[in-house]
């Protein structure tokens, strides 16, 4: 949507700064983002995005600066603040209540009632279902929401945040969960809301959404504004080169984006067959899969979220049972069937959900380091700190991990640092196979290239690399891709036979079943009027980050 | 996990985690992040300086001794208590396996066994308790909470059961004065026993891989299991020493009060969580040491012996030990520490940004 110079500004803000106990989080931002737009907000962890969301939403109080809403200053105390002026917030995590229904959660607060405050049911489903109609869903609004999908979930959540007459929506990254036709579906959304003068801000590191979506970009770098960018007149490379503040030129994620060939992570398979995989089953995740793994090899598995790639990789490494199927490593039949067996087995996991999966918060990073191979590190049963300490600082040395000491605690950390701490896990172990689900989730540019620059040196080094992503960069970077739809392998594809965008692979996405209908009725005919089709931008490719 | 395992030694928090360079830390900021974990000894010393002001027969020798004697089983209990809390579990049976314990013994004493084999075959019982738990925790998959819940009822039952008259008896000597009347170097044997107990049971903590394991399934259970620790195995360990060690309180309490009675140990198990609490350990599990967790014990004994020295009666003393467990677990678990000094250093900056901007 081409910005109309004539338009007024909604949002507006101005020298904004925060500091917490010592930390300067925002050093004095200007944003303006002009009434029906969508402005994306962009940067690395840390760089103040979400210090900026909480500002906006009235969780935090500035320490300076102005906020003006339609051209009135405010001021906002609290979130209550923050919502009486129409700024309404959209967290990545839902705040919906499960157990009620989807006409009382778009009311929540605000229950139409009758004589002795009893609750006017008849009024609030009609509010409901006009709001929710307003988003372009077809829910049924007594529905409990917990029955619903993540999508019209969202939807609800939009629902009420129209109906408390939000001028301003602030979104904070909520594709995050979203499948790929649910993501488009949104996407219809905002633009529909942003046709009818709904102002948003949009947060998320996905380059390929923003240029999908948004009409400006303002990228945050160390608490500062870096740059305002127009959607029209930019490249990705060029945002994601503000973000980092360096030149993305050589790195493989701006090779991704650009478009260029993607150089492989590993030096290529050996002949030596390390691991055969038979008619691996998983009831009602995944079927019949079968792949050799040779020694060496850096293999993909590509699929849409919930393809069952981040399943198979957990039953490879004996995290989750499997019904079905056997595996053999070096000729031997493993049952990998608990983590231990597959570890003795050789097999490292970097599980998808970190904080949930992988490490122990408050335990410091040498124990985090040392934590699957403590037997290394005592004799009967005594631990030494010492021997612990020097090879945790070995490893830190090695892949360059931002701590202060081996003790700091390993919640301290940022994403990117925790997943270096859990692959060297592995790396102290000598773990011949790595498993990595989705392994660059939730961290920032800077640090997802360390972490391709890892994986890259413990294939040089002769180690043997399984990836479920459902990036497609990061399928691109594999020796060979199993693309999976729907719990199945449907193709398997050699690095050289993958053009430099990625379609081979997301042609085989809908698997051998093309019929997956968009999820609900589309009720496009409500905003079908705003939908453009997005001009095609300069040189951008149709990448698409698939989660 | 030095962070959490050096509480009571303020100065030595930085020791562990090595010695190079970036390590060096102002001295408020070490300070200030020692303070949380010392702040218990302080208590302690603050409470002292209350009980002598307050009573001149407390701090005397015999005051100090009858306090810590009176603390033995408590700590005992704690210890045990300590590891569970750790996993992230919890123990309510304890305190009906005290009374099982003392029952058994002063049954097995009256037909004339010998102390030794009344006291091995009375920890193992009470070890079987343990056992039993962990089987319903790790092997039936039911909530801790729920599970020592119904053992309590369990054992209380089976300890009137076995009673059967009203209580039993204890004249064995041998027995009295392994657990209660003998001493070692003058120290009264309870206390030698806690004391050694205390001491093995942080040396474990700290230094031993099994710690280390218990750390990591409270800290994050998925993390550990993934990492490949026999979480299962460790679980079903620490319910079983959590019962050993119950079966052991109930020998000084036996010893103590001469005979087996399934009326003792009534609520002991909740004195024991809450000074595990009160030494900072977390219900959610991953936090905590046994050390603190027993200078939590002494805090709460060394509170109520001050209000018996000063004539409070025993309703009133009930409601200031509570409001006395939430100061102290607001300050340690809940993070009050950390919590008061950021505000008081948020103050501080938002004061002097005014000024700057002024």
């Amino acid at each position: 949507m081409p910005i109309d110079t004539a338009t007024r500004e909604e949002l507006g803000v101005s020298g904004i700064a925060k500091a917490y106990t010592g930390v300067q989080a925002l050093k004095g931002v200007d944003i303006s983002v002009a009434h029906g737009s969508i402005h994306a907000l962009a940067g690395q962890n840390g760089a103040g995005k979400s210090t900026l969301v909480k500002i906006l939403s009235g969780a935090e109080v500035p320490d300076s600066g102005t906020i003006t809403v339609d051209g009135h200053r405010v001021r906002f105390r609290s979130p209550q603040d923050a919502q009486a002026a129409g700024v309404q917030t959209i967290y990545q995590e839902l705040s919906l209540v499960p157990q009620l229904s989807v006409a009382e959660n778009v009311l929540l607060g605000d229950l139409p009632q009758k004589s002795l405050h009893s609750v006017d049911w008849a009024t609030m489903r009609t509010l409901a279902a006009d709001a929710i109609a307003r988003v372009g869903f077809r829910i049924d609004v007594r529905e409990p929401v917990g029955n619903l999908s993540v999508a019209e979930q969202q939807g609800v959540e939009l629902a009420k945040a129209l109906h408390k007459q939000a001028r301003v929506l602030l979104l904070d990254e909520p594709t995050s969960t979203l499948p790929p036709p649910d993501v488009q579906r949104l996407f219809q959304v905002l633009k529909g809301l942003a046709a009818e003068g709904v102002t948003m801000l949009y947060i998320s590191h996905r380059m390929e959404e923003l240029y999908e979506l948004c009409d400006e970009v303002s990228v945050l770098r160390d608490g500062q504004l870096a740059r305002t960018f127009s959607i029209a007149d930019s490249e990705p490379a060029q945002v994601v080169s503000a973000m980092v503040g360096k030149d993305l030129e050589h790195s493989l994620e701006g090779e991704a984006l650009s478009g260029g060939s993607v150089p492989r992570l590993g030096p290529g398979p050996t002949d030596q067959v390390l691991m055969t995989v038979e008619n691996l089953t998983e009831e009602g995740k995944f079927r019949d899969v079968s792949f050799d793994l040779r020694a060496g090899e850096v293999l993909g598995i590509s699929g849409l979220v919930g393809s069952g790639q981040s399943e198979l990789a957990s039953a490879l490494a004996g995290a989750r049972p499997r019904s079905g199927g056997a595996v053999r490593i070096d000729g031997k039949a493993a049952a990998l069937a608990s983590p231990r067996e597959a570890i003795r087995a050789g097999i490292g996991l970097l599980p998808q959900d970190r904080k949930a999966q992988g490490f122990v918060p408050d335990m410091s990073v040498a124990g985090n380091i040392t934590l699957a191979s403590l037997p290394m590190f005592s004799r009967f049963a005594v631990r030494s700190d010492r021997r612990e300490n020097s090879e945790a600082r070995r490893l830190v040395d090695r892949l360059g991990m931002k701590v202060s000491s081996v003790a700091q605690p390993m919640k301290t950390l940022s994403g990117g640092t925790q997943q270096k701490a859990i692959l060297a896990r592995w790396l102290v172990r000598s773990a011949r196979i790595l498993i990595c689900d989705e392994p660059t989730r939730g961290v920032d540019v800077g640090a997802k290239e360390d972490i391709y620059e890892l994986l890259r040196d413990f294939a040089a080094g002769g180690g043997t690399v399984i990836m479920a992503s459902s990036e497609i960069p990061e399928a691109l970077m594999c020796d060979r891709v199993l693309v999976m739809a729907a719990g199945r392998v449907v193709a398997t594809l050699r690095h050289e036979d993958i053009d430099p965008h990625g379609e081979a692979i997301i042609r085989c996405f809908g698997g051998a079943d093309q019929t997956v209908p968009p999820k609900a009725t589309s009720s496009t005919e409500s905003t079908q009027a705003a939908v453009h089709p997005r001009s095609p931008l300069n040189d951008v490719p149709q990448k698409r980050g698939l989660t | 996990m030095s962070g959490q395992t050096t509480p009571l030694r303020p100065g030595t928090a930085s020791t562990t985690g090595g010695q190079t360079a970036r390590e060096k830390r102002s001295a408020a900021e070490s300070l200030r992040q020692a303070l949380p974990k010392s702040y218990l000894l302080l208590v302690l010393l603050g409470i002292i300086i209350i009980g002598f002001i307050a009573s001149p027969d407390f701090l005397t020798g015999r005051n100090a001794s009858n306090v810590i004697t009176f603390s033995a089983i408590i700590a005992v209990l704690a210890v045990g208590q300590f590891f569970v809390i750790l996993t992230g579990g919890i123990d309510l049976s304890v305190g009906s396996t005290v009374a099982l314990s003392t029952v058994v013994t002063a049954m097995l004493l009256q037909q004339g066994l010998p102390a030794g084999v009344a006291v091995i075959a009375t920890l193992v019982a009470c070890a079987l308790v343990g056992v039993f738990n962990g089987v319903l925790v790790v092997g039936l998959r039911l909530a801790p909470f729920i599970a020592t819940l119904a053992t309590l009822s369990m054992v209380q039952g089976l300890s009137y059961i076995i009673q059967s008259t009203s209580l039993i008896q204890i004249s064995n000597q041998q027995f009295i004065t392994w657990f209660s009347d003998g001493s070692v170097l003058g120290i009264p044997n309870p206390v030698v026993i806690f004391v050694v107990l205390t001491i093995i049971a942080a040396f474990v903590a700290k230094y031993s891989t099994f710690g280390r394991r218990l750390y990591a399934i409270g800290g994050n259970r998925e993390a550990a299991r993934l990492s490949g620790l026999p979480v299962n195995r460790d679980l079903l360990v620490t319910y079983t020493v959590s019962g050993l060690l119950a079966g052991l309180a109930g020998l000084l309490a036996a010893a103590q009060l001469l005979q087996g009675s399934s009326l003792v140990g009534q609520g002991y198990e909740l004195d024991a969580i809450a000074a595990v609490v009160v030494g900072g350990a977390s219900l959610f599990g991953g936090r905590g040491d046994p050390i603190s967790a027993v200078v939590g014990v002494i805090i709460i004994a060394t509170i109520t012996n001050i209000m018996n020295l000063v004539g409070i009666s025993s309703q009133p003393q009930l409601v200031i030990k509570g409001a006395v467990i939430i100061v102290a677990v607001f300050l340690s678990s809940a993070g009050g520490v950390a919590r008061i000094s950021g505000a008081l250093s948020g103050l501080r900056g938002r004061r002097a940004h005014r000024e700057k901007a002024a």
